[in-house]
């Protein structure tokens, strides 16, 4: 019995490691566009007191700035030309951006289902 | 004409999600978070006013973002239930002052459905929170702590702060067209 329970365990482990994580099968440019806003945080990205004087809560051209190349390059990822993104955005910064993100989150719900189907 | 088209593509785009927007909590610090997620209205006066309720508080462990799968992720106050990896059952909904006035409701309550009065007249507004060292209860260094807030909210708070040691935390929004993203970030 105890062997058995022992050969369950091992054999649930060995399951574990060959699953995928979201992690790891994230694209390089997902990858890129988290880096993005994560550095928003860094020292010289942070808010400054002039962008802190704002009456608004929406992100300055500044730090959109930061994040449109990662957002470019993943809206070209899903398959989008160059011609499309410029057609459809004018170069806007926040629709480049909000649309990256809802590429984003489309690309991490698809993982995420996949990982799922594969248990 | 192009201009037409463009605003025609981006319309037809935009269809399908909620008006509230879509609220990504990342959490790239090294504590956790653990803080109440609001949203309330923000034109006119602060009703609706929703919280959660539970949990009260979520937590977000350290380290938790879009770019490892595990940013808090709320589409809106329905759908969030089945689709976060942090679910809230339950919201705290006032619809004016006064604590007569609120009431809990599940995540399936037909009013937190997207589209209906709820969801239209509110945003991701602010969240009230603490740092902890990973899977503890003690609090992370130099005041890691306190609430952001949209700007000029109902709600006495910074968008931002950083404390003394350079971790900080800020609530901002990008918004297109229709569509609001409010990104809460923890460094």
């Amino acid at each position: 019995m105890a062997a058995f329970a022992i050969l369950t365990l091992i054999s649930c482990n060995n399951e574990g490691n060959a699953v995928n994580t979201v992690e790891s099968m994230k694209t390089p440019q997902m990858e890129n566009f988290d880096k993005a806003f994560k550095s928003l945080g860094d020292p010289q990205n942070r808010p400054t007191e002039e962008e802190k004087k704002r009456n608004t809560s929406e992100l300055s051209d500044r730090r959109k700035a930061l994040l449109v190349p990662a957002s470019k390059e993943l809206i070209l990822s899903s398959g989008v030309t160059e011609a499309e993104l410029m057609r459809k955005t004018g170069g806007d910064m926040s629709q480049i951006i909000v649309w990256a993100t809802q590429i984003y989150m489309k690309k991490s719900d698809e993982i995420r289902k996949n990982i799922k189907s594969e248990k | 004409m192009k201009k037409v088209l463009a605003l025609l593509s981006l319309a037809a785009f935009s269809l399908g999600y909620a008006q509230g927007g879509t609220l990504i909590l990342n959490n790239y610090s090294k504590y956790d978070f653990y803080g109440y997620i609001i949203a309330n209205n923000t034109t006119g006066n602060c009703y609706p006013h929703i919280s959660s309720a539970n949990p009260e508080m979520v937590r977000v462990p350290y380290d938790s973002h879009m770019g490892n799968g595990k940013a808090l992720v709320y589409e809106n106050y329905r759908d969030q239930y089945t689709s976060s990896l942090y679910p809230m059952a339950t919201w705290s909904v006032a619809l004016a002052s006064g604590s007569s006035s609120i009431t809990p409701r599940a995540w399936n309550n037909p009013s937190m459905a997207p589209g209906l009065v709820l969801s239209n007249n509110t945003k991701w507004a602010t969240t009230k929170f603490v740092m902890y060292y990973p899977g503890t209860t003690d609090l992370a260094p130099d005041n890691f702590n306190g609430a952001v807030t949209l700007f000029n909210n109902c709600y006495s708070a910074p968008s931002n702060f950083t404390t003394p040691s350079g971790n900080g935390a800020e609530i901002f929004s990008i918004t297109s067209g229709t569509d609001t993203i409010t990104y809460i970030q923890l460094f």
